[in-house]
Protein backbone atom coordinates (compact mmCIF):
# COMPACT_ATOMS: atom_id res chain seq x y z
CA UNK A 1 0.00 0.00 0.00
CA UNK A 2 1.29 3.45 -0.83
CA UNK A 3 1.77 5.89 1.99
CA UNK A 4 -0.64 8.35 0.41
CA UNK A 5 -3.48 5.81 0.53
CA UNK A 6 -2.98 4.54 4.05
CA UNK A 7 -5.41 5.66 6.74
CA UNK A 8 -3.77 6.88 9.94
CA UNK A 9 -4.67 6.89 13.59
CA UNK A 10 -5.63 10.55 13.20
CA UNK A 11 -8.04 9.58 10.40
CA UNK A 12 -9.62 6.96 12.64
CA UNK A 13 -9.94 9.48 15.47
CA UNK A 14 -11.64 12.00 13.20
CA UNK A 15 -14.07 9.42 11.82
CA UNK A 16 -14.83 7.97 15.25
CA UNK A 17 -15.46 11.41 16.73
CA UNK A 18 -17.89 12.21 13.90
CA UNK A 19 -19.74 8.95 14.52
CA UNK A 20 -19.89 9.60 18.24
CA UNK A 21 -21.09 13.17 17.77
CA UNK A 22 -23.84 11.99 15.42
CA UNK A 23 -25.07 8.89 17.23
CA UNK A 24 -23.59 8.26 20.67
CA UNK A 25 -22.89 11.70 22.10
CA UNK A 26 -25.54 13.86 20.50
CA UNK A 27 -25.94 16.03 23.61
CA UNK A 28 -22.22 16.30 24.36
CA UNK A 29 -22.50 14.47 27.66
CA UNK A 30 -20.83 11.18 26.67
CA UNK A 31 -17.75 12.21 24.67
CA UNK A 32 -15.25 9.81 23.21
CA UNK A 33 -12.09 10.85 25.04
CA UNK A 34 -8.97 10.38 22.90
CA UNK A 35 -6.90 9.04 25.78
CA UNK A 36 -5.71 5.45 25.81
CA UNK A 37 -7.58 3.51 28.47
CA UNK A 38 -5.74 2.03 31.42
CA UNK A 39 -6.35 -1.39 30.00
CA UNK A 40 -7.56 -2.44 26.55
CA UNK A 41 -10.50 -4.79 26.30
CA UNK A 42 -11.62 -6.82 23.35
CA UNK A 43 -14.67 -8.47 24.89
CA UNK A 44 -16.62 -7.56 21.78
CA UNK A 45 -15.05 -7.01 18.37
CA UNK A 46 -17.11 -5.89 15.40
CA UNK A 47 -15.60 -5.67 11.96
CA UNK A 48 -16.21 -5.21 8.29
CA UNK A 49 -14.05 -6.78 5.62
CA UNK A 50 -12.76 -4.71 2.74
CA UNK A 51 -11.83 -6.52 -0.44
CA UNK A 52 -10.75 -5.52 -3.91
CA UNK A 53 -7.74 -3.35 -4.60
CA UNK A 54 -7.02 -3.62 -0.89
CA UNK A 55 -7.80 -6.46 1.50
CA UNK A 56 -8.32 -6.12 5.21
CA UNK A 57 -10.58 -5.35 8.11
CA UNK A 58 -11.88 -2.30 9.91
CA UNK A 59 -12.52 -3.18 13.54
CA UNK A 60 -14.24 -1.68 16.55
CA UNK A 61 -13.36 -3.34 19.86
CA UNK A 62 -14.54 -2.57 23.34
CA UNK A 63 -15.45 -3.96 26.72
CA UNK A 64 -18.70 -5.76 27.32
CA UNK A 65 -19.91 -2.82 29.41
CA UNK A 66 -19.11 -0.32 26.65
CA UNK A 67 -20.85 -2.48 24.05
CA UNK A 68 -24.05 -2.52 26.12
CA UNK A 69 -23.84 1.24 26.71
CA UNK A 70 -23.38 1.79 22.98
CA UNK A 71 -26.38 -0.35 22.10
CA UNK A 72 -28.44 1.41 24.76
CA UNK A 73 -27.46 4.85 23.48
CA UNK A 74 -28.20 3.95 19.87
CA UNK A 75 -31.53 2.34 20.68
CA UNK A 76 -32.60 4.89 23.27
CA UNK A 77 -33.01 2.41 26.11
CA UNK A 78 -31.26 1.42 29.32
CA UNK A 79 -28.06 -0.64 29.25
CA UNK A 80 -29.80 -3.30 31.35
CA UNK A 81 -32.52 -3.60 28.73
CA UNK A 82 -30.42 -4.42 25.67
CA UNK A 83 -30.21 -7.97 24.35
CA UNK A 84 -27.19 -9.75 22.91
CA UNK A 85 -28.73 -9.22 19.49
CA UNK A 86 -28.99 -5.48 20.16
CA UNK A 87 -25.30 -5.37 21.10
CA UNK A 88 -24.27 -7.25 17.96
CA UNK A 89 -26.43 -5.00 15.79
CA UNK A 90 -25.14 -1.81 17.42
CA UNK A 91 -21.44 -2.69 17.33
CA UNK A 92 -21.79 -4.08 13.83
CA UNK A 93 -23.36 -0.85 12.66
CA UNK A 94 -20.62 1.22 14.29
CA UNK A 95 -18.04 -0.89 12.43
CA UNK A 96 -20.05 -0.52 9.23
CA UNK A 97 -20.24 3.28 9.43
CA UNK A 98 -16.58 3.66 10.43
CA UNK A 99 -15.59 1.09 7.80
CA UNK A 100 -17.46 2.93 5.08
CA UNK A 101 -15.59 6.11 5.91
CA UNK A 102 -12.23 4.34 6.15
CA UNK A 103 -12.89 2.74 2.76
CA UNK A 104 -12.87 6.20 1.19
CA UNK A 105 -9.21 6.45 2.25
CA UNK A 106 -8.24 3.13 0.65
CA UNK A 107 -7.31 2.30 -2.94
CA UNK A 108 -10.24 1.83 -5.31
CA UNK A 109 -12.08 -0.21 -6.30
CA UNK A 110 -12.98 -1.93 -3.03
CA UNK A 111 -16.10 -3.56 -1.68
CA UNK A 112 -17.29 -3.41 1.91
CA UNK A 113 -18.62 -6.62 3.42
CA UNK A 114 -21.47 -6.97 5.86
CA UNK A 115 -20.51 -6.43 9.52
CA UNK A 116 -19.59 -9.35 11.74
CA UNK A 117 -19.35 -9.44 15.53
CA UNK A 118 -16.87 -11.73 17.28
CA UNK A 119 -16.62 -12.43 20.98
CA UNK A 120 -13.44 -14.47 21.21
CA UNK A 121 -10.96 -12.13 19.58
CA UNK A 122 -7.82 -13.81 20.84
CA UNK A 123 -8.62 -17.10 19.12
CA UNK A 124 -10.35 -15.93 15.98
CA UNK A 125 -8.55 -16.42 12.66
CA UNK A 126 -10.86 -13.86 10.99
CA UNK A 127 -9.35 -11.14 13.17
CA UNK A 128 -5.79 -11.55 11.99
CA UNK A 129 -3.75 -9.23 9.80
CA UNK A 130 -1.08 -6.56 9.82
CA UNK A 131 -2.23 -3.57 11.81
CA UNK A 132 -1.94 -0.35 9.81
CA UNK A 133 -3.33 2.08 12.33
CA UNK A 134 -5.21 2.25 15.59
CA UNK A 135 -7.13 4.76 17.64
CA UNK A 136 -7.55 4.06 21.33
CA UNK A 137 -10.00 5.99 23.43
CA UNK A 138 -12.00 5.96 26.61
CA UNK A 139 -15.77 6.19 26.53
CA UNK A 140 -17.83 6.37 29.70
CA UNK A 141 -14.73 5.14 31.56
CA UNK A 142 -14.51 2.07 29.34
CA UNK A 143 -11.92 1.13 26.68
CA UNK A 144 -12.84 1.68 23.04
CA UNK A 145 -10.58 0.91 20.10
CA UNK A 146 -10.77 1.35 16.34
CA UNK A 147 -8.18 -0.30 14.14
CA UNK A 148 -7.44 -1.23 10.54
CA UNK A 149 -5.78 -4.54 9.67
CA UNK A 150 -4.37 -5.30 6.26
CA UNK A 151 -4.41 -8.87 4.99
CA UNK A 152 -1.91 -10.08 2.41
CA UNK A 153 -3.42 -9.80 -1.05
CA UNK A 154 -5.35 -12.94 -1.80
CA UNK A 155 -5.79 -13.56 1.92
CA UNK A 156 -9.10 -14.64 3.32
CA UNK A 157 -11.27 -11.66 4.28
CA UNK A 158 -14.76 -13.06 3.92
CA UNK B 1 -46.86 10.62 3.42
CA UNK B 2 -45.57 7.09 3.75
CA UNK B 3 -41.81 6.53 4.04
CA UNK B 4 -40.18 3.12 3.66
CA UNK B 5 -36.93 2.74 5.63
CA UNK B 6 -34.78 -0.17 4.45
CA UNK B 7 -31.74 -1.25 6.46
CA UNK B 8 -30.63 -4.64 7.75
CA UNK B 9 -29.68 -3.01 11.05
CA UNK B 10 -32.57 -2.39 13.45
CA UNK B 11 -30.32 0.10 15.22
CA UNK B 12 -29.87 2.11 12.04
CA UNK B 13 -33.58 1.96 11.16
CA UNK B 14 -34.23 3.44 14.59
CA UNK B 15 -31.57 6.13 14.12
CA UNK B 16 -33.09 7.07 10.76
CA UNK B 17 -36.53 7.24 12.37
CA UNK B 18 -35.17 9.44 15.17
CA UNK B 19 -33.36 11.67 12.71
CA UNK B 20 -36.51 12.13 10.63
CA UNK B 21 -38.26 13.31 13.79
CA UNK B 22 -35.36 15.62 14.70
CA UNK B 23 -35.48 17.05 11.19
CA UNK B 24 -39.10 17.97 11.76
CA UNK B 25 -40.80 15.25 9.76
CA UNK B 26 -43.35 14.22 12.34
CA UNK B 27 -46.64 12.70 11.37
CA UNK B 28 -45.46 10.66 8.42
CA UNK B 29 -46.26 6.96 8.30
CA UNK B 30 -43.04 4.94 8.58
CA UNK B 31 -42.70 1.36 7.38
CA UNK B 32 -39.56 -0.79 7.45
CA UNK B 33 -37.74 -3.40 5.39
CA UNK B 34 -34.87 -5.57 6.63
CA UNK B 35 -33.18 -6.26 3.30
CA UNK B 36 -33.35 -5.40 -0.37
CA UNK B 37 -35.80 -8.14 -1.31
CA UNK B 38 -38.22 -6.97 1.37
CA UNK B 39 -37.72 -3.41 0.17
CA UNK B 40 -38.91 -4.34 -3.33
CA UNK B 41 -41.84 -6.28 -1.94
CA UNK B 42 -43.02 -3.46 0.35
CA UNK B 43 -42.38 -0.76 -2.24
CA UNK B 44 -44.73 -2.61 -4.58
CA UNK B 45 -47.34 -3.67 -2.02
CA UNK B 46 -47.54 -0.55 0.15
CA UNK B 47 -46.84 2.21 -2.37
CA UNK B 48 -44.66 4.45 -0.19
CA UNK B 49 -44.09 8.06 -1.23
CA UNK B 50 -40.36 7.82 -0.51
CA UNK B 51 -37.80 5.06 0.04
CA UNK B 52 -34.75 5.63 2.28
CA UNK B 53 -32.41 2.70 1.77
CA UNK B 54 -29.09 1.38 2.97
CA UNK B 55 -26.76 0.23 0.20
CA UNK B 56 -25.12 -2.87 1.63
CA UNK B 57 -27.81 -5.35 2.68
CA UNK B 58 -28.21 -9.14 2.54
CA UNK B 59 -30.42 -10.90 -0.01
CA UNK B 60 -30.46 -7.90 -2.34
CA UNK B 61 -28.39 -4.75 -2.06
CA UNK B 62 -29.99 -1.33 -2.12
CA UNK B 63 -28.80 -0.57 -5.65
CA UNK B 64 -30.08 -3.94 -6.87
CA UNK B 65 -33.43 -3.21 -5.27
CA UNK B 66 -33.56 0.22 -6.89
CA UNK B 67 -32.77 -1.26 -10.29
CA UNK B 68 -35.43 -3.94 -9.80
CA UNK B 69 -38.02 -1.32 -8.95
CA UNK B 70 -37.18 0.84 -11.94
CA UNK B 71 -37.10 -2.18 -14.27
CA UNK B 72 -40.62 -3.07 -13.17
CA UNK B 73 -41.86 0.47 -13.76
CA UNK B 74 -41.94 1.49 -10.09
CA UNK B 75 -40.67 5.09 -9.94
CA UNK B 76 -41.07 5.77 -6.21
CA UNK B 77 -38.68 8.54 -5.14
CA UNK B 78 -35.61 6.75 -3.74
CA UNK B 79 -32.65 7.97 -1.68
CA UNK B 80 -29.72 6.12 -0.17
CA UNK B 81 -28.62 6.44 3.46
CA UNK B 82 -25.36 4.55 3.54
CA UNK B 83 -21.95 4.38 5.17
CA UNK B 84 -20.15 4.97 1.89
CA UNK B 85 -20.26 8.29 0.11
CA UNK B 86 -17.62 8.07 -2.59
CA UNK B 87 -18.20 9.89 -5.87
CA UNK B 88 -18.28 6.54 -7.65
CA UNK B 89 -21.17 5.39 -5.46
CA UNK B 90 -22.98 8.70 -5.84
CA UNK B 91 -22.66 8.36 -9.63
CA UNK B 92 -23.88 4.76 -9.52
CA UNK B 93 -26.81 5.76 -7.31
CA UNK B 94 -27.75 8.63 -9.61
CA UNK B 95 -27.47 6.47 -12.72
CA UNK B 96 -29.77 3.92 -11.07
CA UNK B 97 -32.40 6.55 -10.46
CA UNK B 98 -31.73 7.66 -6.86
CA UNK B 99 -32.48 11.28 -6.01
CA UNK B 100 -29.79 11.58 -3.34
CA UNK B 101 -27.22 9.76 -1.24
CA UNK B 102 -26.81 10.70 2.42
CA UNK B 103 -23.58 9.32 3.91
CA UNK B 104 -23.39 8.03 7.46
CA UNK B 105 -22.79 9.49 9.95
CA UNK B 106 -25.54 11.98 9.11
CA UNK B 107 -27.25 14.82 10.91
CA UNK B 108 -30.82 16.09 10.96
CA UNK B 109 -29.64 19.06 8.90
CA UNK B 110 -28.40 16.71 6.18
CA UNK B 111 -31.80 15.03 6.13
CA UNK B 112 -33.60 18.38 5.88
CA UNK B 113 -31.41 19.48 2.99
CA UNK B 114 -32.28 16.40 0.95
CA UNK B 115 -35.83 15.72 2.09
CA UNK B 116 -37.39 19.19 2.21
CA UNK B 117 -37.86 19.27 -1.58
CA UNK B 118 -39.74 15.97 -1.35
CA UNK B 119 -41.56 16.12 1.98
CA UNK B 120 -41.84 19.87 2.33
Amino acid sequence: MSATMAPTGDDLQQIAEQVWASYLDTDGEKPLVPLPPDKLSRDVVAGVAVSGAWHGLVLVACSSTASKEAAAALLGMGADEVSEGDVDDALGELANVIGGNVKSLLPEPCTLGLPEVHNDADNDPWLTGDEICRFEATWMGEPMEVSVLEKPQGGETE
Amino acid sequence: MKILIADDSRVMRQIVTRTLRQAGYDGHELIEAEDGAQLVQKANEESPDLVLSDWNMPNMTGIEALRALRASGNNTPFGFVTSEGTQEMRDTASAGGAIFLIAKPFTAEMFKEQLDPILG
